[in-house]
């Protein structure tokens, strides 16, 4: 399976989930403030290769994204710096307000070990089972290629669909007899 | 107004009995511990609090984070004192009680008290700092009581590792005549992280220190601006009126007195007061213009002034012999021609002049302003010739009748 029969693949049915995250709710624990998420996850930040996210005290970062409706996800993509980009990946559904001391408390929804191709771009496809109904995401970062003091994040996409919802317009009153 | 959840460590180990600050370092610390809570649920009513010590038999959670203030003051009773402080447990043990906190929207803050020696080296409060800010604690120390070797110096080095963008603060109070709670009251502890003070803070500020707040008219400008301004705006009202009221008093005021200075005062330090109260005012202007078309002598003299004055440099010092002189002198009025007269002499007010720092009297402009107010003195000389006979005739008319 080639990068390019990969990458169509996502686009079937998939799309970029930028458009459904909650930004007013987005967390980030352990982030350096001038390096902050949102140059991971907006829309032109991520593409900028000068903008990253950065980890601050140690190299372990804790994101909190919730959506504004409830998606499916089917695949993500992580890029960053060779050295410093993400290795180990640990993402659970639904979990809200996670600490780092709680992370092991439970078993992730999936885990993804980040290999240079993912890094340059490369989707990881994920358990699409367990991710079919999801309202929030924590991305929990344990660690760095080159286990550095600080883990850099150039971009976060997140690729899936929506859930059906009601269209609160389509619906309309009954007329009562 | 930020939402948070504060957990305080009080120090109530066997070095809380020294009695350095009044009347007791622990009633010190209940005190600024009282005041603290107040302060936190008054900046934002969500806001909550809980309290834990750190010595005696161990690290004992007092009361988790609440907003019932009456539950917090009622746990500080009945505190024993005794043990030793376990800075690191505690400040564990309240990042753990900040974590189960009920509103997960809360900021997290711990304000520890640290008055008695630090037990722990400085790589360990290093670790428990990043640990703090990794999971975004905010840290607020406040160092009294006892001062041993490196203690200042693990505790700073313990907020450098914690502080994530000045939210931590540090605070060294030495002990001395101010109570511990009124130093506390200005620092970024209290007023938290620059929001300009909250009304709590600044109204305790006023009453601790006995009026002198640190804001003008103890009204914080960001609280209430209006009423800051208006306070603002009739003390500057009242201070015009009193200086014109005291200008007045000092043209008044005989010539007959015997010294030169007096007059050498009077006069510039009467123009320096004019400019004070009215600096180059388009009003002022207006005044003058009217008052010189009614043809009172008061007001040229005024002009007079005015017109010295923007030469004169300010002087303080004239302005304060002023107010002394005019203290001084009971003498009546028909001075004024005298004044006049004497401000016609232009040698004494070219002496006058170059009495004053930064005006040189050889300036052309200094020359000109001094040439016309001769003119107008001898003009006024004219009227108060006038108005002498006239005066005089009026005397005479009484006396007939």
């Amino acid at each position: 399976m080639s990068a390019a029969e990969s990458a169509t693949s996502i686009q079937k049915n998939q799309v970029d989930l930028l458009d459904f995250i909650d930004w007013s709710g987005l967390e980030c624990l352990n982030q350096s403030s001038s390096h902050s998420l949102s140059n991971a996850l907006k829309q032109g930040y991520r593409e900028d290769e000068g903008l990253n996210l950065e980890s601050d005290a140690d190299e372990q970062l804790l994101i909190y994204i919730p959506f504004t409706q409830v998606i499916k996800l089917h695949s993500i993509v992580v890029t960053g710096s060779e050295e410093e980009g993400p290795k180990t990946v640990k993402l659970f559904a639904n979990r809200e307000h996670m600490g780092f001391s709680n992370v092991s408390d439970f078993p992730p929804s999936d885990t993804a070990v980040l290999s240079p191709d993912n890094l340059k771009g490369k989707p990881v496809v994920l358990k699409y089972v367990k991710f079919q109904n999801v309202r929030s995401l924590t991305i929990f970062i344990e660690d760095n290629q080159s286990s550095s003091e600080i883990t850099k994040v150039q971009k976060i996409a997140l690729y899936g669909s929506t859930v059906e919802t009601t269209d609160m317009k389509g619906l309309k009153k009954i007329e009562d007899h | 107004m930020v939402l948070e959840a504060t957990m305080i460590c009080i120090d109530n180990s066997e070095w809380m009995r020294n009695g350095d600050y009044a009347p007791s370092r622990f009633q010190a610390q209940a005190d600024a511990v009282n005041l603290i809570c107040g302060a936190k649920t008054q900046s934002n009513p969500e806001n909550t609090v809980g309290v834990l010590t750190m010595a005696g038999k161990g690290v004992r959670v007092l009361v988790t984070p609440t907003s019932d203030l009456g539950k917090i003051l009622a746990c500080m009773h009945g505190l024993e004192i005794g043990g030793e402080m376990n800075l690191a447990a505690g400040i564990q043990v309240a990042q753990l009680a900040l974590k189960h906190r009920q509103n997960k929207k809360q900021q997290q803050r711990i304000i520890v008290f640290a008055g008695s020696p630090v037990m722990h080296d400085k790589k360990a409060l290093e670790v428990i700092g990043k640990k703090l800010k990794k999971n975004s604690v905010a840290l607020d120390i406040v160092n009294f009581g006892e001062d041993d070797e490196g203690k200042t110096e693990k505790l700073e080095a313990l907020l450098a590792a914690v502080n994530n963008n000045d939210t931590s603060h540090i605070v060294h109070v030495p002990a001395g005549p101010n109570a511990l709670s009124d130093v506390l009251i200005s620092t970024p502890i209290f007023t938290g992280d620059g929001e300009g003070g909250s009304g709590f803070a600044a109204s305790a500020a006023a009453a601790a220190a006995g009026g002198v707040s640190g804001f003008e008219f103890g009204v914080d400008p960001n609280l209430d601006p209006e009423l800051a301004l208006a306070l603002r705006v009739s003390m500057e009202e009242e201070r015009a009126r009193q200086e014109a009221a005291a200008k007045k008093a000092a043209e008044e005021a005989s010539e007959q007195d015997a010294t030169m200075t007096e007059h050498a005062s009077e006069g510039p330090s009467g123009a320096d007061n004019k400019k004070n109260e009215i600096p180059d005012d388009d009003n002022t202007l207006l005044q003058q213009a009217l008052a010189m078309s009614v043809d009172e002598p008061a007001s040229t003299q005024d002009l007079q002034d005015t017109e010295m004055s923007d030469a004169a440099a300010e002087d303080p010092d004239l302005a304060l012999a002023l107010q002394l002189s005019v203290q001084e002198s009971t003498k009546d009025s028909s001075s004024e021609a005298d004044m006049s007269k004497l401000l016609a002499d232009q040698s004494f007010v070219s002496s006058i002049l170059a009495s004053l720092p930064g005006v040189d009297p050889n300036d052309p402009s200094v020359k000109e302003m001094l040439a016309s107010m001769q003119n107008q003195s001898e003009s006024q000389q004219k009227q108060d010739e006038d108005k002498a006979p006239e005066k005089k005739e009026e005397k005479e008319e009484k006396e007939e009748k």
